[in-house]
C-alpha cells in the first residue's frame, strides 16, 4: 500500500514495544535500592566496623545461627557507650541521643532499609556460614556513613548467585520452594 | 512472612515501646504481613529489645515443656515459643500420658490463650456494669468483701468452684479458704462422667483405670465413647489403636448405644438399643436375663443379642465399659465392672493400679444443685467460680443464673466472659495454663508439672498469686504465706527442690508423687430421674458432649468450631439427629425444622440424617448456644434448656433421662457440613481387607466391606496389588497407560517428565528421573507419607494440628461473608459454599447398611495433598505457581500464584484450597486472625493473601527448618528426625512421614506394607501418600450356625 | 425516514435459491446510486440509536462496578461453590468466544467457497466477530483471583528468570485469542476500506468525519491497481483467517481437554466445539441482522434467500453438534470407566437435568425446524430461534463446566454451585459492552458492504445518467462477475 499506511503502521509496532518494555522493567522496577533514610540515632558503621574493627556478629548476635541476623539491644549499646561518650561534639549528641532512649527505657525505633517480602524465607546463618560475606548483600557496608540498600534484593538478584553467576561463583539450591513457602 | 522481617519489623508504634508492648506489637506485624502486605514502599521501624532477654536467639524456637489444662486428664505438652510468642503445641513424648500426642482440643488451648474476647485486665462492678479497675483496687475491693464476709460471720457460707484440676493447687486453695474459715471448694467438671466414676470407686476402688486394650481379645462398650470425651481420651487412643494395629491378636469391638459415636463408629459391630435399655444388655451378658427379653427391652433382634451373648460368653479376656449418661448410668457402670469381676478382666485388661488421677475428688453436678437451693434461700454470702461455667453447663431447669443474683457479691476468676462471669461483680481474670505455673500427678508417681511459656498476653495475674497476696494482707493467714508468690511456694513443696524442679523442667515430668488425696467426696442425696421409658414423648432424646466443644469450654476457639464434628461433619451448627427411615417417615428432609419439646422447654433445630441413630431417638449436641462467651461462642444452640434437672445416683447429670415432642416445624435452614457423598461409588477411596483374609495374606478386593456391595472395577485400584499378574489375567491384556500397580517408593517412583529441568536423569531407565547425583542433592530425597487406616480413629486432631502449624484462617464465622450475598446463613456461610480451608481433612465413608440398618461400617481417610510425582496440577498452571520439587514435593508458591484455579479443577483429590477473601488482611471483615489470634501465626508460613491458591505443604517449612539445622550442625539428616504437624501430633499414630528414597525411615519400611495402596491408582498420580487398608474384624460365626 | 418511500421487494422471489448462482442478486436495487444513498443513509443516528446505545452503556456499567467490588472484595463475592472452581465467567468467555466464529467463517471461509449469500450479511458477521472477541478476552482475566497480576500469563523477558508454563492451555488461550483477535480486526478493516473511502467521498457535512474517513480509507482513489491489490490481500487475509476458525476454539476447547476431570478429558472436543462456535455464531448473526434489516430498511438487500440459506447452514452445524453429545454419551458408556459413566448419568438425570434439558432442546430439538422451508424463509421464526440457540449453547458451556467440577472422582467433594449477583452482573455487564460497540459501529460505518452489494446490483449500462460513470469521471466496460468475488 502507499507511504501513508506505513506510516500509520508505526504506532502500533510502538504501542508494543513499550508495553513489553514496561512489564519487564516493572518484574525489576519494585526494588528500594539505594533508598537511604535518616536514623533517629546517626550510628556509624565507618566508626565501629572500620576504625574500631568490631565484629559484625558483635552486634548482630544471631546472625550465623539464625534467619534473623539480630538487631542490638539498647543494653548492649550501653554496655559500652556507659563509658565511651565520643570525642566529636556530633558524637557526643549521638551517643546522648542513644542515652536518652535508655534513661527513658525506650527502644530506638530504627528504621527499616532491607525489607524481603514476607514471602520470602531468607535464612541469613545459611549464607553466613557458606561463606557469604556481609558485604556482598548489604554492600560496603563499614564505609557507609549513613546505610543505604546497596543491591536490588530482586528474586534475579538472588537468582544470579544461586546458579553460580556471581563472583566468585558460589552455587547453591534454587528451586523456588527453597525460598518460597 | 520471612521470619528475617517479621522477628523485628514493627509497624510504628505509638509513645515509645516497653518489652510486652513490643511483643504485642510484634502481633500486629505479623498480622500486617501478609503476602500482598510487601509493599517494600512502606516505612517500617526495626525496634530492638531493650535489654536482649538471655538464652533466646530471634528466629529461633524455644521449647518449653508444661501440662495441658483443657480436660481433666493432665496431658504433658511442648510449648513452642518464638521471640516471645508460643506459636505451637506438641505432645510431650516423654509423658507417661499422651506419649507425645496431642488431641484437637489441646492444640486449640492457643486459642484460649489468644482469645480475642479474654479480659484486659481485673473488671469491678460499679453501679451496675462491669468497668476496668486497677489490679491494685480489685484486690483490695476483694479482700475488703472477704473481711466483710468473715466479719459478718458468713464465711462459713461462702463458696468457691473451681473449674477441675488436678496437682496441688486444689489442696493450696482449700488451704487458703480454711485460712479465711471457708468450706474447701467445689471442683467441678461438666464433661467427667460421674456415674463411671462413682461406680469406678466402688468396684476397683479408683476413679478412673487403665484400660490395657493389648491384652483383651473383645471390647465392649455401652455407650461410653473412650475415643472421643469419655475419661482420658489420648492415653485410651494411644492404647486402642496400638492394639487394633497388632493384628495377631488386635481385640474385635462391640458398641452398645443409642447413637454411634465416633467411638461407636469405630467398632466392628454396633448394636443399636434402645435409650435406657443398656440395663437389660448388661444383664443379658450376665446371664441375669433372657436373650429374649434383652431383645424385648432394648428393640433389638433376638439373633443379634443372641450371637452377642454367645460371642462375649465365649471370649476372654474382654473389657466392658459402660457410660453415656443415663439416668441408670450408676448400675449400669457397676453391672459392667460386675461382668469385668466375674471374667476376671480386673487386673488383666483393667488395670486400677495403673488408673488416671485426673479425675479424683470432684463435686458432683448434685452438690451444685443444692448449692443453688442454698443460693435461693439467701444461704450464700460469697460466690468465687473460677474457670468453671455452671451457668452454662447446668442444664437451665437447674436455676443456677438466677440463683446467682440471690448471692450478695460473686467473684469470678475467668479470664473469658463466659454466662457465669457475666453475674459476677469482680472479676479477677487468671493467667491462661500456659502463662502460669502448676503441676499435676496425671498417674501414680509421676508429676507432671506446668511453667509459663510466655510473657502474659494480657494484664491478667494467676489466682493463685491473687490469693497468696489477698491472704498476706490479711492479719489471720498471712503468717501462713511466707512465699511471695505460687511458683516459690511450689518449689518448696517439690520433693528436691528448687535443683530437682530446674532439672525436672526441661523433659517436664519428674517422678515422685503430690500425696494429694484421692478420696471421693460424699454426694448429697440425689434428685434421682425417673426411667426415661416412663417420660412422656414420641422419640428418646439423647444429649452428649461435642467431641471438640465439650461442655462448652471450646466454644470460642474458632478452630474447634471449625473442625466439622468427626461424625456428623457439621461446624459452627446444632442440629437433630435423627434415623433416615425415622426422618423419611415424618417427612423430613436434611434441615427440615422440628419442634423438639420436653417437660422443661422446647427448642427448633434441623434435622441431620444420621443413620447411626437408634430409629426411636433423636440426638443433639451439648457445648454450643453461649450467650456470653464472645463472638465464635454465638453460634448453634444449647440442648441443655430443653434438658429437666434429672441426676444419675451418682449425683451427674443425666443427659440422657426424657423423651421429647418432636413434631415438623416448617421452614428450613441449610445444614452447615462439609460432606459431600458419605458414599464412595465403587471408588476404592476408603479400603478395607477382613482380618481373615489379611491372615490368610488373601489381598480380596475390600473384603472388609461387610456387605460386598461394592462391584470392583475393572482395573485400576480395584486389582489387589500383589495378585497384579492374576489381576491383569483376569481382565485380559494390560491396557497400555495402566499404572504400574506396586508403589515404587522413592527415587524407583516416576515423577513428572517435565519437572526438573536440568536436574533430570537422562539415564534413568524410568523415564523423567530426578538424578540423585545433582549438585543441589534434592533428587537424593522423595518426601512421602504413609497413613495406617487401621490405626485412624477419625478424632481429626491432625486436621486441629494443621490450622495451628499453618496459619489456616478459619471461615465459617458469620461476618466473614459479605452481608451482601444472598445465601447469608449466619454460621457457616462460608463452609455452606464448602469453602473451609482445612488442608487436610476426615472423609467418613459408609460401607453397608443402605437398608438403613444398623449393621454399617465407616471409614475414616484423612485425605491432604498427595503430593503426586505425575501431579495433574503442575502442567496446568500457567505461571508455575505450582510445580514439581526435585526432592519429591508438590509445591505451591503462593506469590506466583495468579488465582486461576485450574489446578484444582485438575485434582482429582481436591485437596487445593482458594483464598476466596482476605483472610489474612487485617482491615477486612473476613480477616480470620483478629488481635490476638495473629500472636498465633507460625513465622515460618507465610500468611495466604486474596486470590491465590493453597494445599498441604508436607510442612515443607519443617523439613527446611531440619536440613538448615542438620547443615549448621554439620551432619546429614537423621532417620525421623522430624516429622509433620499432622504426624507429630496422631493420637492413633496413623500418619508417618518421611524420606521414602532412604530405607532407613521407617515410612519406607510402612509403604511395603500388604496393605498398602494408592487413593486413584489408575489416574497414574503416582501419588506419595500411601494408605494402608483398614482392617475389618466381622462377627465370628458361631458354631452353632457354621 | 427518508428511505421509506423505495419500493418494497418483489413478492416473486425464486422460491429455490440457488445460491452458488445469481439468484442472490438484488432485483429490487436499481443501481449504485441507490445502494450508496440507502446504506450510506443508514447511518444517520436517530433516536431509538441513543437510547439503545444508553441501554447499553448502562449494563456495561453494572458490570464494571459489580467487577470492582469483586477487585476489592475477592472472588469469593461470586458463587464459586469448591470444587466448582469455574463458573459463570469461564462459561460466559467460550460462549463469547464461540460467538466469534461464525463472522470469520461467514466472512472468509464462504468467500473461499465464493458462497454469494455471505455478501450482504458479511460485514455484520465481522463486526460481530470483532466484538465477540473483544468481549471474550475481558473475562479470562475478570475471572482471575488476582487480576492485577494477569500480565504473568504473557511471556516477557523478566528479572524473575521466570516464563509462563508453556504446557497449561491457559497460556495457549492467551495466544489465540489475541492472534484471532489481530487477524480478524484487520480483515475487517481491510474489506472497509473501499466502503469508508465512499463515506469519505459523501462525506460533506462534518470536515472532522471527512479527515477520519480520509485517513482511515488510507487514501483509496478505486483505481485498477488498488483494486488489484485490495482484492489480493482480501483473498490472502481470507485464506490466513481460515485455519484460525478451527484452531482458536480447539485451543479453548483443550482448557477442558487437557484436564483429566469427567467429562472434560475427551478427545471429541475439539471439533465438538469448533461445530458449536459456528452454530452459536450462526444464531448470533440471525440474532442481529434480523432487526437491522427491519430497522434499517434493508429487506431488499438481505434478502430472504440470504437469510434461508444461512439456515441451513446454521442447521448443518446444528445436526454436527448434536451428533457430537450423542457420541459422548457413546464414548462414556463405551469406555467402562465408572467415574465417567456416574457423571453422564448424573448430567443427564442428576442435579442439573434441567440445564442439559434445555440444551438438548435447544441445540438438538428445536433447531431440526429448519427442515422445514415455510420456518427457515421465515425471519420471524429465524430469530425465534436464534434466541433459543444462544440460551442454548450458553447452557452447553454450563453443562460442560459446572457439573463436570460439582461431581467429581472424589465423592466426598461432591457439591452444589449457585451464581450470586455478581456474576449475573458481570454476565449483563458483557452484554452491554458487546451492545456497546456494535451501536457505536452501526452509527459509524456501513452494516452492509458497500463495494460487495454493488457488484451483485445488476448492470446500468443501456440507461444513459451519470450512474454508469465511476467516481473518477470515466466511462467503463461493465461485465458481470461471478458474485462474491472481486475483479
Amino acid at each position: 500500500m502507499n507511504l501513508r499506511s506505513r506510516w500509520l503502521a508505526v504506532p502500533g509496532f510502538i504501542c508494543i514495544a513499550v508495553l513489553a518494555t514496561m512489564l519487564s522493567a516493572y518484574s525489576g522496577a519494585s526494588s528500594s535500592e539505594g533508598n537511604s533514610p535518616v536514623q533517629p540515632v546517626h550510628f556509624r558503621h565507618t566508626v565501629h566496623v572500620d576504625t574500631l574493627k568490631m565484629n559484625c556478629l558483635y552486634c548482630h548476635f544471631s546472625a550465623n545461627k539464625s534467619f534473623d541476623p539480630g538487631l542490638p539491644a539498647v543494653g548492649t549499646c550501653m554496655g559500652c557507650h556507659l563509658v565511651v561518650q565520643g570525642s566529636t561534639p556530633d558524637n557526643k549528641a549521638e551517643i546522648q541521643k542513644l542515652a536518652a532512649f535508655w534513661n527513658k527505657k525506650e527502644p530506638v525505633p530504627w528504621i527499616r532499609i532491607h525489607k524481603l517480602p514476607e514471602y520470602v524465607h531468607f535464612p541469613h546463618m545459611r549464607h553466613v556460614n557458606a561463606g557469604v560475606t556481609c558485604q556482598t548483600c548489604h554492600g560496603q557496608i563499614q564505609n557507609m556513613k549513613q546505610v543505604y540498600q546497596a543491591s536490588s534484593l530482586n528474586m534475579g538478584w538472588c537468582i544470579n548467585c544461586h546458579i553460580g553467576q556471581s563472583n566468585p561463583p558460589l552455587k547453591a539450591r534454587y528451586d523456588c520452594a527453597v525460598c518460597h513457602y | 512472612m520471612s521470619s528475617d522481617s517479621e522477628q523485628t519489623t514493627v509497624t510504628v508504634a505509638p509513645n515509645g515501646v516497653k518489652r510486652r508492648e513490643f511483643l504485642k506489637v510484634l502481633g500486629v506485624s505479623t498480622a500486617a504481613t501478609t503476602m500482598l502486605g510487601c509493599a517494600s514502599e512502606k516505612v517500617e521501624k526495626l525496634i530492638p529489645y531493650l535489654v536482649s532477654p538471655d538464652e533466646t536467639v530471634p528466629g529461633v524456637s524455644t521449647y518449653y515443656a508444661t501440662t495441658c489444662r483443657e480436660c481433666s486428664a493432665g496431658c504433658g505438652v511442648i510449648a513452642e515459643t518464638r521471640d516471645g510468642r508460643t506459636i505451637k503445641l506438641e505432645g510431650n513424648p516423654d509423658h507417661p500420658l499422651n506419649r507425645g500426642a496431642l488431641c484437637a482440643r489441646g492444640q486449640a488451648a492457643l486459642q484460649g490463650l489468644y482469645n480475642p474476647d479474654r479480659y484486659r485486665g481485673p473488671m469491678a462492678r460499679k453501679n451496675g456494669k462491669l468497668e476496668r479497675v486497677s489490679w491494685d483496687e480489685a484486690l483490695q475491693i476483694f479482700a475488703q468483701k472477704l473481711g466483710e464476709t468473715r466479719s459478718r460471720g458468713g464465711a462459713g457460707n461462702a463458696v468457691f468452684i473451681n473449674q477441675h484440676e488436678s496437682g496441688s493447687f486444689p489442696g493450696f486453695l482449700d488451704a487458703w479458704l480454711a485460712g479465711f474459715g471457708m468450706p474447701a471448694h467445689l471442683s467441678y467438671d461438666a464433661g467427667a462422667d460421674h456415674a463411671v466414676i462413682a461406680a469406678n470407686r466402688q468396684s476397683y476402688g479408683v476413679a478412673w483405670p487403665k484400660l490395657d486394650f493389648r491384652a483383651a481379645r473383645l471390647v465392649v462398650s455401652i455407650g461410653a465413647d473412650f475415643l472421643d470425651t469419655w475419661g482420658a481420651m489420648v492415653p485410651q487412643q494411644l492404647d486402642f489403636a496400638d492394639a487394633r494395629a497388632n493384628h495377631e491378636t488386635a481385640p474385635r469391638f462391640i458398641y452398645v448405644g443409642p447413637r454411634r459415636s465416633l467411638t461407636g463408629l469405630n467398632a466392628d459391630q454396633w448394636i443399636d438399643c434402645r435409650p435406657g435399655s443398656e440395663m437389660a444388655i448388661v444383664r443379658m451378658l450376665a446371664g441375669q436375663m433372657p436373650v429374649d427379653g434383652a431383645a424385648q427391652a432394648t428393640g433389638v433382634s433376638a439373633a443379634t443379642l443372641d450371637a452377642f451373648a454367645r460371642e462375649f460368653a465365649a471370649t476372654t479376656p474382654s473389657i466392658v465399659v459402660a457410660g453415656g449418661g443415663g439416668a441408670d448410668g450408676l448400675e449400669v457402670a457397676l453391672a459392667a465392672n460386675a461382668l469385668n469381676q466375674s471374667k476376671g478382666n480386673v487386673g488383666s485388661t483393667i488395670k486400677p493400679g495403673e488408673g488416671y488421677l485426673g479425675f479424683d475428688r470432684m463435686a458432683s453436678p448434685a452438690e451444685l444443685r443444692s448449692l443453688v437451693a442454698r443460693m435461693n434461700a439467701g444461704g450464700v454470702s460469697l460466690l468465687m467460680v473460677r474457670g468453671a461455667n455452671p451457668a452454662f453447663t447446668l442444664p437451665k431447669a437447674s436455676g443456677f443464673a438466677q440463683a446467682m443474683a440471690k448471692v450478695p457479691f460473686k467473684v469470678s476468676f475467668s479470664s473469658y466472659p463466659d454466662e457465669t462471669t457475666e453475674a459476677a461483680d469482680l472479676i479477677l481474670p487468671d493467667h491462661h495454663s500456659l502463662e502460669q505455673w502448676g503441676d499435676a500427678e496425671p498417674v501414680r508417681g509421676t508429676i507432671s508439672l506446668q511453667q509459663p511459656a510466655m510473657d502474659p498476653v494480657f494484664d491478667t495475674r494467676a489466682t493463685s498469686d491473687v490469693l497468696i497476696s489477698v491472704a498476706q494482707k490479711d492479719p489471720a493467714s498471712a503468717a501462713r504465706y511466707p512465699n511471695p508468690d505460687y511458683r516459690t511456694w511450689l518449689i518448696n513443696r517439690f520433693p528436691g527442690g528448687a535443683t530437682a524442679l530446674n532439672a525436672a523442667l526441661p523433659r517436664g515430668v519428674a517422678a515422685g508423687s503430690l500425696n494429694e488425696p484421692t478420696t471421693a467426696r460424699p454426694v448429697p442425696a440425689v434428685q434421682a430421674g425417673a426411667p426415661i421409658a416412663q417420660s412422656s414423648g414420641n422419640m428418646y432424646l439423647v444429649l452428649y458432649p461435642h467431641p471438640f466443644i465439650g461442655d462448652g469450654r471450646g466454644a470460642n476457639k474458632p478452630w474447634l468450631q471449625e473442625i466439622p464434628d468427626p461424625v456428623t461433619k457439621i461446624c459452627w451448627q446444632t442440629v437433630a439427629e435423627m434415623h433416615p427411615a425415622t426422618a423419611e417417615s415424618m417427612g423430613l428432609a436434611n434441615g427440615d425444622l422440628v419442634d423438639i419439646k420436653t417437660a422443661a422447654g422446647s427448642l427448633t433445630l434441623p434435622v441431620l440424617r444420621y443413620p447411626g441413630m437408634q430409629r426411636e431417638t433423636i440426638a443433639i449436641a451439648t457445648g454450643r448456644g453461649h450467650t456470653n462467651s464472645g463472638r465464635y461462642a454465638k453460634s448453634g444452640f444449647n440442648p441443655l434448656e430443653i434438658l429437666p434437672a434429672a441426676e444419675d445416683r451418682a449425683g451427674g447429670i443425666a443427659f440422657v433421662s426424657t423423651k421429647a415432642n418432636v413434631t415438623k416445624a416448617g421452614g428450613y435452614a441449610h445444614i452447615v457440613t462439609t460432606e459431600g457423598s458419605a458414599r464412595q461409588h465403587g471408588r476404592g477411596i476408603a479400603r478395607a481387607i477382613a482380618i481373615a483374609d489379611l491372615k490368610a495374606d488373601r489381598p480380596g478386593y475390600d473384603s472388609g466391606n461387610a456387605h460386598g456391595s461394592e462391584i470392583a472395577q475393572q482395573g485400576g485400584p480395584e486389582t489387589p496389588r500383589g495378585e497384579q499378574h492374576e489381576g491383569a489375567a483376569a481382565h485380559g491384556e494390560e491396557m497400555p497407560g495402566d499404572a504400574p500397580h506396586e508403589f515404587l517408593p522413592g527415587l524407583r517412583s516416576p515423577v513428572a517428565n517435565d519437572a526438573q529441568g536440568e536436574q533430570g536423569d537422562q539415564r534413568s531407565n524410568h523415564k523423567g528421573m530426578y538424578d540423585p547425583n545433582h549438585w543441589s542433592g534434592m533428587g537424593k530425597r522423595r518426601w512421602a507419607m504413609t497413613i495406617d487406616l487401621s490405626r485412624c480413629t477419625g478424632c481429626a486432631a491432625c486436621v486441629s494440628a494443621c490450622y495451628a502449624e499453618n496459619n489456616i484462617p478459619t471461615v465459617g464465622a458469620d461476618w466473614q461473608v459479605p452481608q451482601i450475598l444472598p445465601d447469608r446463613t449466619g454460621f457457616g456461610a462460608n463452609i455452606l459454599r464448602s469453602r473451609e480451608m482445612a488442608w487436610i481433612r476426615i472423609e467418613r465413608y459408609y460401607e453397608g447398611g443402605e437398608d438403613g440398618s444398623a449393621n454399617f461400617d465407616a471409614r475414616f481417610v484423612p485425605m491432604m495433598c498427595q503430593h503426586c510425582g505425575n501431579a495433574p496440577c503442575e502442567p496446568v498452571c500457567p505461571v508455575y505457581a505450582t510445580y514439581h520439587a526435585p526432592d519429591g514435593l508438590n509445591v505451591q508458591v503462593y506469590n506466583r500464584c495468579v488465582g486461576t484455579r485450574y489446578c484444582s479443577n485438575n485434582c482429582p483429590y481436591k485437596v487445593r484450597y482458594f483464598n476466596w477473601f482476605g483472610y489474612g488482611e487485617p482491615a477486612r471483615p473476613q480477616y480470620a486472625f483478629p488481635e490476638p489470634l495473629n500472636w498465633q501465626l507460625n513465622p515460618d508460613v507465610t500468611v495466604r493473601g486474596k486470590g491465590v491458591m493453597e494445599k498441604c505443604s508436607f510442612c515443607v517449612q519443617r523439613i527446611r527448618e531440619a536440613e538448615n539445622l542438620a547443615t549448621l550442625e554439620k551432619r546429614p539428616l537423621k532417620p525421623d528426625e522430624f516429622t509433620t504437624a499432622c504426624a507429630a501430633s496422631c493420637p492413633s499414630r496413623a500418619i508417618v512421614f518421611g524420606d521414602a528414597a532412604d530405607d532407613n525411615w521407617s515410612v519406607t519400611q510402612l509403604a511395603k506394607d500388604a496393605r498398602a495402596y494408592h487413593v486413584f491408582e489408575e489416574l497414574n498420580t503416582y501419588t506419595a501418600v500411601v494408605y494402608l487398608k483398614k482392617v475389618n474384624h466381622p462377627a465370628p460365626v458361631p458354631a452353632g450356625r457354621a | 425516514m427518508a428511505i421509506a418511500s423505495r419500493p418494497l421487494p418483489p413478492r416473486d422471489e425464486p422460491r429455490r435459491p440457488n445460491l452458488a448462482r445469481a439468484d442472490i442478486q438484488l432485483p429490487a436495487v436499481r443501481d449504485y446510486e441507490q445502494v450508496d444513498r440507502e446504506i450510506v443513509g443508514t447511518l444517520r443516528p436517530t433516536l431509538y440509536w441513543f437510547i439503545g446505545l444508553g441501554v447499553a452503556v448502562f449494563f456495561l456499567l453494572i458490570g464494571i462496578s459489580a467487577w470492582m467490588y469483586q477487585i476489592y472484595t475477592g472472588l469469593g463475592v461470586a458463587g464459586y461453590n469448591p470444587p466448582v472452581m469455574w463458573g459463570v465467567y469461564i462459561i460466559t468467555f467460550v460462549f463469547w468466544i464461540g460467538i466469534g466464529h461464525a463472522g470469520t467463517l461467514i466472512s472468509a471461509i464462504l468467500y473461499l467457497f465464493r458462497a454469494g449469500f455471505r455478501t450482504t450479511i458479511y460485514r455484520c458477521a465481522e463486526a460481530m466477530t470483532v466484538f465477540a472477541v473483544m468481549t471474550a478476552a475481558l473475562f479470562p482475566i475478570l475471572h482471575l483471583g488476582r487480576p492485577w497480576k494477569f500480565f504473568w500469563l504473557i511471556p516477557y523477558p523478566n528479572w524473575r528468570y521466570i516464563w509462563p508454563q508453556f504446557k497449561s492451555p491457559l497460556v495457549w488461550d492467551v495466544f489465540a485469542i489475541l492472534t484471532y483477535f489481530t487477524i480478524s480486526s484487520t480483515f475487517l478493516f481491510i474489506g472497509l476500506i473501499p466502503d469508508i473511502a465512499v463515506l469519505r467521498d459523501r462525506e460533506n457535512i462534518s470536515p472532522i468525519r471527512k479527515r477520519v474517513f480520509s485517513v482511515l480509507s488510507l487514501g483509496w482513489r478505486n483505481t485498477d491497481s488498488e483494486w488489484r491489490h485490495f482484492a489480493r490481500a482480501y483473498l490472502f487475509l481470507a485464506a490466513f483467517s481460515t485455519p484460525l476458525v478451527l484452531s482458536v476454539h480447539s485451543v479453548v476447547s483443550f482448557d477442558f481437554a487437557m484436564a483429566l476431570t469427567p467429562g472434560w478429558h475427551t478427545t471429541i472436543f475439539p471439533p465438538y466445539f469448533v461445530a458449536g462456535a459456528i452454530f452459536s455464531g450462526m444464531g448470533m448473526v440471525f440474532t442481529i441482522i434480523i432487526p437491522l434489516r427491519k430497522w434499517f430498511g434493508l429487506r431488499h438487500y438481505v434478502t430472504i434467500n440470504h437469510l434461508d440459506a444461512a439456515a441451513k447452514l446454521c442447521l448443518f452445524t446444528s445436526l454436527v453438534v448434536g451428533c457430537a453429545y450423542m457420541s459422548e454419551w457413546f464414548v462414556a458408556w463405551y469406555s467402562g470407566n465408572e467415574a465417567e459413566q456416574q457423571f453422564f448419568a448424573n448430567r443427564i438425570w442428576g442435579q442439573w437435568w434441567w440445564a442439559s434439558a434445555i440444551l438438548y432442546t435447544c441445540n438438538m430439538v428445536l433447531p431440526l425446524t429448519l427442515f422445514v422451508q415455510k420456518l427457515r424463509r421465515s425471519a420471524a421464526w429465524l430469530f425465534i430461534i436464534s434466541f433459543t440457540i444462544n440460551i442454548g449453547m450458553w447452557f452447553e458451556r454450563f453443562v460442560i463446566v459446572v457439573p463436570s467440577l460439582s461431581h467429581e472422582f472424589e465423592p466426598w467433594q461432591w457439591t452444589s454451585y449457585r451464581p450470586t449477583w455478581v456474576d449475573y452482573a458481570i454476565l449483563c455487564g458483557s452484554f452491554g459492552w458487546f451492545s456497546m460497540w456494535f451501536m457505536l459501529f452501526i452509527k459509524q460505518l456501513p452494516v452492509i458492504a458497500i463495494a460487495e452489494v454493488k457488484e451483485i446490483v445488476p448492470p446500468k449500462l443501456k440507461t444513459a445518467h451519470a450512474h454508469g460513470v465511476d467516481p473518477s469521471g470515466r466511462h467503463f466496460e461493465f461485465e458481470p462477475d461471478t458474485p462474491g468475488e472481486f475483479a
